[in-house]
């Protein structure tokens, strides 16, 4: 199967559907009911609730309008083309037909309008809204068209990200989407037993040929790993989701099959430039090489992803893996620039490092970095705070330094601006107006670059300069909150840019 | 020798107990000086080593010595134990003292306050305190030790009601002594023995009970030796390191187990005492 995709009115690429050979695949796979061990229960039924309590959830209720294939490259969904127009202001979006919603309605533009007035909602617009900052309006000329325009010109990844990260409602159900599924996806919900599990039942209409394979999966929700694992060792279950590296790599070892996904996040170090000793630049550049990457990510994350500098996966364009071995692990680089800081020891000393008590490996990587930061003469202690106390602290920056997640980091690069620690405008922790100009002016050269050549390398090699001269982060390595272990007959994993579960592709084999 | 800690040491158990938690005492007053290396120290190229010649009882998920942590841990331990003892007896006693001394109205204002206590179940009480005041050892030792006044106060009254009949209490008021005479000089030192055995019980307890706030997440913060913390992180290595969790989980039953015993037995001799007291 072939889709033409067109781009600036005259440049006509064709792709194969990254699914095909999942299709190929998928024939060789037998039905039935696949079981799922979850670590936490489903939030809701939004698609644009993107928690990753929502990941197992959505790609399987909901279909974007486009996907990713996992080295990032833009492939049709629910939109079979999409033409960018040659001044990077517009994008006209051409939709499947044949594809109904799990009402029975049928696909069309409306739906599109509806999911993309969500969205721009600021109260219903969830995590989507941030995205839609860039879209200046949208029409729909037919039933199968839509065309969205943007206040400036806006690059193409950037546009695609738009295109992907929109799941679409059906109209009839939007305004209860969030205790009723609407989407097109290739299951319906069946049934869900709050806090124990969810059962799903294959769409019969889905448009995909031959997909989903199985006709059931029924999601069960787990108290802890351990019981988890117990689960799948025992058979219970057929595949954990979501659950740790530790865990996920002892399961490997003893043959089950780990998959990991394209879409990691990135730790960081986040950094209250605003506070006491972080005021200082070098005393917070000297955090670049104080940070034991190799160590936090085999303690935190049983090794499972790869040390980094910057908040990129290693699939973004603008990784650079050179900042890896410049700012890498080094007391020596460290100590200097906290001398060249001018800073005395007790102004060093003194402050917090936030914790969030509930993640084990939170606090096991909290304890590395009060560790190596005794070695340089810096004494901290750890504030550790429970659930939304924690949050709560994170979200409205009353903190010294913490470590958290960022996300968006396989995406175009200016996505890594959702992230809260990373917003230019609004930054709940650094404030308005931004403390570093140089790192928003990165970003903004970025989204102004377009095309492929030098001039966007140059923005990104900015972009990564500015970053670690702020340092208000620091990123230390990238891991996975998707792992998926399964039993050795399942098979047909689909990875998904977002790491989020896609069952219609997963059946079992033999 | 004092007859009744001459009964007291000859019970096998209580003797036991007593050795060993007069061990634990000493190993966690001088760990600094017997033991090699630092509780906090961390080896992380060692991270999750199994019981070896090195470490007796392995490494924990930093690479730090097991057994070391779980002999500093035992100062946290008996540390919070004694503060609350402190706490649960300075407060707890007085009030029971009063309040049976004095009766009536005193003694129903501060029994319903007692009551109070008493019906907020500790844990619980305890985590409300520590959110309030933010994990550290003293709020650990606070809230054990608010939690053990109740007791305290109990005990000291049903012995002060018990002796405030007595003719030597009767004798020494109408000899002109003052309640404050009477109370701190006549009765309270007649009342200790119940007390001593609260004591003990109490330090069981509030071990427990911090094992039990570290356990939970809510107790001292790391990197803190704990034994409840230990057990916790524990917890999560169950396949890779089934050893992590069984040193503190065995240093915690011993040392709860012993002043058990000791407090049972400490008990059991003072009633013997009272009853060939009260004759047949």
């Amino acid at each position: 199967m072939l889709i033409e995709l067109t781009r600036r009115g005259g440049i006509a690429g064709a792709l194969a559907l990254a699914s095909v050979p999942f299709q190929a695949r998928a024939a060789d796979l037998k039905g039935g009911t696949l079981r799922v061990a979850l670590l936490a229960d489903m939030q809701n039924y939004d698609p644009q609730q993107f928690t990753t309590l929502n990941f197992p959830l959505i790609k399987n209720l909901y279909d974007s309008l486009i996907e990713y294939t996992a080295a990032g490259q833009a492939i049709p969904s629910l939109a079979t083309a999409w033409t960018i127009a040659p001044d990077n202001k517009s994008v006209t979006v051409t939709l499947r037909d044949g594809v109904t919603f799990h009402s029975g309605a049928p696909f069309t533009s409306a739906a599109v309008d509806a999911t993309l007035k969500k969205g721009a909602d600021p109260q219903k617009g969830k995590n989507v809204f941030a995205t839609m900052s860039v879209v200046k309006g949208w029409s729909t000329p037919d039933a199968k068209t839509v065309v969205i325009a943007f206040n400036s010109p806006v690059p193409d990844r950037q546009i695609t990200d738009l295109l992907q990260f929109v799941s679409v409602i059906d109209p009839a159900g939007i305004d209860t989407v969030e205790t009723k599924a609407a989407g097109t996806g290739a299951f319906t919900v069946a049934e869900r037993v709050l806090g124990q599990r969810i059962r799903l039942v294959a769409n019969p209409k889905y448009w995909r040929r031959g997909e989903p394979v199985v006709s059931e999966v029924v999601f069960t929700i787990f108290s802890d790993n351990n019981a988890a694992n117990a689960a799948l060792e025992s058979g219970a279950v057929d595949v954990i989701y979501g659950g740790g590296g530790r865990a996920a790599v002892r399961l490997r070892d003893a043959g089950y099959t780990l998959i990991q996904g394209p879409g990691p996040l990135v730790q960081v170090l986040r950094i209250n430039s605003t506070r006491g000793p972080f005021k200082n630049a070098k005393f917070r550049q000297a955090f670049n090489h104080l940070m034991d990457r190799r160590a936090i990510l085999r303690v935190g994350y049983a090794g499972l992803g790869v040390v980094t500098a910057l908040p990129w996966a290693p699939s973004s364009p603008a990784a650079d893996t050179s900042y890896d071995t410049a700012y890498a692990f080094d007391l020596d680089k460290g100590r200097a620039l906290l001398k060249e800081s001018g800073l005395s020891e007790a102004e060093m000393n003194g402050w917090k490092l936030l914790v969030n008590a509930g993640d084990e490996d939170g606090v096991a990587i909290s304890q590395i970095v009060q560790s190596t930061l005794a070695k340089v003469g810096i004494k901290i202690d750890l504030e550790l705070r429970q659930g939304g106390e924690f949050v709560d602290a994170m979200l409205q920056g009353k903190f010294d330094a913490m470590f958290g997640g960022v996300g968006n980091v396989q995406k175009f690069p200016t996505r890594v601006a959702t992230n809260s620690i990373y917003r230019t405008v609004k930054n709940p922790v650094l404030g308005d107006p931004h403390p570093h100009p140089g790192y928003v002016a990165a970003i903004e050269q970025v989204n102004t670059t377009f095309g492929a050549g030098d001039g966007v390398k140059a923005a990104y090699a900015a972009l990564n300069k500015a970053m670690i001269e702020a340092s208000f982060a620091i990123p230390t390595n990238t891991f996975d909150l998707g792992l998926i272990v399964a039993n050795k007959k399942i098979a047909g994993f689909t990875p998904e840019i977002d790491n989020m579960l896609v069952a219609r592709t997963i059946g079992f084999s033999g | 020798m004092n007859p009744m800690l001459r009964r007291l040491l000859a019970h096998r158990g209580a003797l036991l107990g007593i050795a060993y938690i007069v061990l634990l005492a000493a190993a966690a007053i001088f760990a600094h000086l017997i033991l090699p290396s630092d509780p906090l120290a961390q080896d992380l190229a060692n991270t999750l080593d199994p019981p070896s010649a090195a470490h007796w009882f392995g490494t924990d998920e930093l690479g730090r010595d097991l057994m070391t942590r779980a002999i500093y841990g035992a100062r946290t331990s008996l540390i919070t134990a004694l503060g609350a003892v402190i706490i649960a007896g300075l407060i707890g006693v007085p009030i029971g003292l009063v309040a049976g001394f004095f009766g009536g109205w005193r003694d129903a204002v501060l029994m319903r306050l007692v009551d109070v206590l008493l019906a907020l179940p500790g844990i619980l009480f305890a985590m409300a305190l520590i959110a309030v005041l933010g994990r550290s050892q003293f709020a650990s030792l606070l809230a054990v030790g608010i939690t053990g006044i109740p007791s305290f106060a109990r005990i000291t009254r049903a012995q002060v009601l018990s002796l405030r009949q007595r003719d030597f209490v009767t004798a020494v008021e109408a000899l002109g002594g003052s309640s404050t005479y009477t109370m701190f000089t006549t009765v309270l030192p007649n009342a200790w023995s119940p007390i001593l055995v609260q004591v003990v019980i109490l330090s069981a307890v509030a071990i427990l009970l911090e094992a039990a706030l570290s356990f939970l997440g809510v107790g001292i913060p790391p990197p803190t030796p704990s034994w409840g913390d230990m057990l916790r992180t524990g917890k999560g290595f169950l396949y890779e390191a089934p050893y992590y969790a069984v040193l503190p989980g065995i240093v915690l039953t011993l040392t709860i187990l012993s002043l058990d015993t000791l407090g049972r037995t400490l008990s059991r001799l003072i009633e013997d005492r009272q009853s060939a007291e009260d004759g047949p």
